[in-house]
């Protein structure tokens, strides 16, 4: 079942299937963070927003509302 | 994207692009050393550095350095500027050599960028750079197959500590165009998205032939201790607060000497050239507009250049982009973003490489905001403001709580700044419709020991830009100042002469004093002292006398100018005498009712109006140029103008 980034908690690990904004797709393709990777859930910030990813050891940090967009499956 | 002719005679011309955090700037430095200048791209703020160096006995290499960006579909202001660089074919002048600098240790993502500028058919070499790290976290890289997959030459280096540069040099030389097989058909390639998804496919492949890595990385893992305590939602903020402390300590406690040294120096100057040049209007213009002008800004050079380098070693460490992690969800609320507080922070030091600073916010609303409520950050210029006036109205022995009232005045003034800047963000991002969706994805790099002779030139070249930049502004407003205050409607400025011809024949008079009355009187009856008089009753209300009034006008170019002004006005010998400037204004009445001018009440509005009032050419210019017209200057002029006005207005009559 397709869930997405934002409801996972730190140290879970996910594979990026889906991204459903443009915008953000091409910042995080930028970035390394591309589908069929796998994302490790470093940190959340209270509240949950913003996130910090790794893919590959690069970190990085996004908001919740992105995370949203990200659609995952654990791995 | 145009092909162009690659034909190297004696000259050729570098382009240095790559990822933000690729060490391309470090490249940038190892290459030219000190041999770089730096210049504005036409029509953005945006730092172009351009250097030179010799890449063997026959040909010399003229350097660009071009924002980073990670790839060439444009997100911010730098990377446009990147990509329009890249896509100008009407420069013919010389051969181009793209070099794209890649982080080795990174580089599935660095290599999106290379394919591009490799479909895009220009000369381009690969420079993976940070070897040094992919052998510590135990990858290796087979060059020679990278090298013919992607069809250009691949240079293996160490930037930092200079290694590969000879390597660097000698395939520059060599440097042949060869047409390389292009990674994505122009078919395919016609949506951003779908483009780079199809190169990511092929970047995959290309790294599963070239890389092989043996367990963990090693640096990630002492980036995620250090984040443990510096991302952390309590320590994390302790840590920032406490760093923000020690570097406000820093900069007003380090920066006293060589700004006092500069004080001196534009003192011996002015003298100098008072009494070498033959007297008269020249002399006049020179000494009270020009240089007077001139030195006003740059005293503050001490504190912006230490300014510049704590955020500069900050940002270097990798420590910056934390910050901004960690203030994101607060400055959201406010329509900003957690890179805002890179500007915000500047602000502290000078709005306007403060408001330079903000263009590496993506977001076109995020950015306008933060460039309009950067100046309501108290800069160093309001120091010297905040300082006779607290000094005026507070005697230095009086305690709040067992501290010190002055330093609690001047802290709240500083925290009056920032809490005005949030406020008026969220009231602006009400304002401001935009439909751009606010994205916050921002990569945190990896803990690094700072580059220092990155940092180096950093200060160097952005105090240089500051220099210039607000320099010219400040000259030209304080010729105009200077003509208002020396000049005067009618024969009253003659007539003042006359007044004094008699005493100042006289042998026995005190000359310096004498010449200062002269000095006030003029003032008063000048153009500027005019329209001191005119405005006196908007400015009445607050608190203020036509003395202030011309004060305020003066300053307009500059705050720091007000104490100048102040001093002239009320005939203070030496400049340096706040002792002095305190004494006389503190026995200063009002003309007509005879009560004293300078009661707590007013010395308050006045703060506070100084506090909020954008009275600073430098950066109205500096807005104009940022966003590309007059609209949001003025707005922010008006704004800023009227918050002043009417908080003078109120704590006037509370405390009156």
């Amino acid at each position: 079942m397709k869930s997405n980034l934002a409801d996972y908690k730190v140290g879970d690990r996910v594979i990026l299937k889906n991204v459903l904004d443009a915008q953000l797709t091409i910042q995080l393709y930028s970035m390394g963070c591309v589908v069929g990777e796998e994302i490790l859930v470093e940190r959340k910030a209270p509240f949950g927003d913003p996130i910090i990813i790794s893919v590959e050891d690069s970190f990085i940090s996004l908001r919740k509302d992105d995370a949203k967009k990200m659609e995952v499956e654990l791995s | 994207m145009k092909k162009k002719e690659f034909k190297v005679e004696d000259k050729l011309r570098l382009i240095l692009v790559g990822n933000p955090n690729s060490g391309k700037s470090t490249l940038f430095n190892s290459l030219t050393g000190l041999n770089q200048r730096i210049g504005n791209f036409p029509g953005v703020t945006v730092e172009k550095k351009i250097g030179s160096v010799k890449i063997n006995y026959q040909i010399d290499a003229e350097v660009i350095d071009l924002p980073g960006t990670y790839s060439l579909s444009p997100r911010s202001e730098d990377e446009r500027v990147t990509f329009e660089y890249l896509s100008d074919n009407t420069r013919t002048d010389l051969p181009e050599l793209i070099v794209v600098v890649a982080d080795a240790s990174n580089l599935k993502r660095n290599l999106l960028l290379a394919t591009q500028l490799i479909d895009s058919e220009q000369p381009t070499i690969l420079v993976l750079n940070m070897m040094d790290v992919v052998e510590r976290n135990k990858q290796n890289i087979d060059i020679e197959k990278l090298q013919k997959r992607l069809g250009i030459p691949v240079v293996p280096m160490n930037a930092r500590l200079g290694k590969g540069t000879k390597e660097l040099k000698a395939t520059i030389a060599a440097y042949q165009y060869q047409q390389a097989e292009k990674f994505i058909e122009d078919h395919e390639s016609k949506d951003a998205l779908q483009n780079t998804i199809y190169r990511f496919e092929k970047i995959k492949g290309i790294i599963a032939e070239t890389l092989t890595k043996e367990g963990e990385s090693r640096t990630a893992t002492i980036t995620r201790k250090i984040d443990n305590v510096f991302t952390h939602p309590v320590w994390g903020f302790a840590i920032f607060l406490f760093i923000l402390f020690l570097i406000f300590q820093a900069i007003f406690s380090w920066s006293s000497y060589p700004m006092e040294w500069i004080e001196n120096g534009f003192l011996v100057l002015g003298n100098f050239i008072a009494e070498t040049l033959p007297s008269g209007v020249l002399n006049d213009l020179l000494v009270d507009g020009v240089l007077a002008g001139l030195g006003g800004i740059v005293i503050f050079i001490p504190q912006i250049a230490m300014l510049f380098m704590f955020i500069a070693i900050l940002e270097d460490t990798g420590y910056l982009s934390r910050v901004s992690f960690l203030t994101d969800a607060l400055l959201k609320r406010f329509g900003l973003n957690g890179r805002s507080i890179i500007p915000l922070l500047g602000g502290a030091a000078c709005a306007v490489p403060a408001i330079m600073s903000a263009r590496i916010i993506a977001n076109k609303k995020e950015r306008l905001l933060t460039i309009f409520v950067t100046p309501l950050i108290s800069c160093s210029a309001r120091i010297p403001v905040y300082t006779l006036l607290i000094a005026l109205v507070i005697p230095a022995d009086k305690q709040f709580l067992s501290f010190n009232l002055q330093g609690i005045i001047m802290m709240g003034l500083y925290l009056l700044g920032f809490a005005a800047a949030l406020v008026t963000a969220a009231v602006m991002k009400y304002v401001v419709k935009s439909k751009e969706r606010s994205h916050f994805v921002m990569e945190l790099p990896i803990y690094r020991t700072p580059r220092w002779t990155n940092i180096g030139m950093t200060i160097l070249n952005k105090t240089k830009l500051f220099l210039f930049e607000a320099g010219k502004i400040i000259i030209a407003v304080s010729i105009v100042l200077w003509v208002l205050s020396s000049y005067g409607p009618g024969e009253k400025m003659a007539d003042i002469d006359a007044k004094y011809e008699t005493v100042l024949a006289d042998s026995n008079a005190d000359l310096t004093v004498i010449n200062e009355q002269i000095a006030t009187e003029k003032l008063e009856v000048s153009y500027a002292g005019h329209i001191g008089k005119f405005i006196e009753p908007a400015i009445r209300p607050l608190g203020f006398d036509w003395k202030i009034g011309i004060a305020i006008i003066t300053s307009f170019a500059a705050r720091e100018v007000f104490v100048g002004t102040m001093a002239t006005l009320y005939t203070v010998g030496d400049d340096e005498n706040t002792e002095g400037i305190k004494a006389k204004m503190q026995r200063a009445t009002f003309s007509d009712t005879g009560e004293k001018v300078y009661t707590r009440a007013t010395g308050y509005s006045l703060l506070i109006f100084y506090a909020f009032a954008l009275q600073c050419m430098a950066t109205v210019a500096i807005v104009v140029k940022e966003t590309g017209g007059w609209k949001w200057p003025i707005i922010q002029l008006v704004y800023m103008g009227a918050l002043a006005y009417f908080s003078s207005l109120l704590i006037f009559q509370i405390f009156s």
